[in-house]
């Protein structure tokens, strides 16, 4: 879930129009309409205002996150590829006979 | 059996002569952005600007694309609620359109955050952003693969880090 989905979902959960919700917190409705499409995303101290001013709230829990390394070179790797180099490795992935 | 055939260069040359207003998304759209994923077609939200539509449907007529289901393509009574997708075979392969890809409000929700990627052989599409593509997938009936997700997502955060660096 992304931070806009989550605004959008506290929001809607709460009854509220972005306008309501952006008169709750004294900001411009743009800005509400802005997080929810993840155009720009809020700090974290300013999305937990946004979710207890629906109701909610995101509790403080840290839970271990473990890298993987293999999946990071790989999208490095992809990365450093241009769009057009992408297309022509899948492409040339797709002529190549199932193994 | 071979597996049928599937060239996105054609679908987008066609697509773009016409210059119909359409945003890809989907398998093809997450490996331009760096999914290192395998798909055998071409998913697209289109405009559902009449004259967009009816340039659609000329693009798709020289693809000699036609329905899976056997049913008559008729592109001037789309309704997303009825039929979210459209399945299609083309002589270039695989086609989907797309009306209201999960989690968003289709076409002009997405185009906002778009960018044109060049592909070479001169096709320049639109291509949905990292962020709507995990909306998407995010939102699906069906669970999505585990694994490309985690690597759009993981797309999506380098994407944002340079952005910030920037």
């Amino acid at each position: 879930m992304t931070t806009g989905e989550l605004i959008r979902s506290a929001r809607l959960r709460a009854g509220y129009s972005q306008k309501e919700l952006a008169q709750r917190l004294g900001m411009a409705s743009s800005s509400i309409a802005r997080w929810e499409t993840d155009t720009v995303e809020p700090g974290f101290s300013t999305l937990r205002r946004v979710l207890q001013a629906c109701g909610f709230d995101i509790p403080p829990v840290l839970v271990a996150y473990e890298r993987d390394p293999e999946r990071d070179a790989r999208i490095q790797e992809m990365r450093e590829l241009t769009p057009q180099e992408r297309m022509t490795r899948l492409l040339d992935r797709l002529d190549k006979p199932a193994r | 059996m071979s597996d049928p055939r599937f060239d996105p260069y054609e679908i987008l040359q066609e697509l773009g002569a016409v210059k119909t207003g359409f945003v890809l998304v989907g398998g093809l759209a997450r490996v331009i952005h760096g999914s290192d994923e395998t798909t055998r077609g071409l998913d697209l939200a289109p405009s559902l600007n009449k004259e967009s539509l009816r340039r659609l449907g000329v693009a798709l007529d020289k693809l000699q694309a036609r329905r899976v289901d056997g049913q008559p393509l008729d592109l001037s009574d789309l309704d997303p609620q009825r039929e979210p997708v459209i399945e299609l075979q083309s002589d270039a392969g695989e086609i989907k359109i797309v009306l209201e890809p999960a989690g968003t409000r289709g076409y002009e929700d997405l185009r906002i955050r778009a960018n044109r990627e060049p592909l070479g052989q001169g096709v320049r599409p639109a291509v949905a952003s990292p962020g709507d593509l995990v909306r998407m997938m995010e939102a699906l009936d069906r669970q999505p693969d585990p694994l490309v997700l985690e690597t759009m997502r993981r797309v999506l955060e380098l994407d944002r880090r340079l952005t910030i660096e920037r």
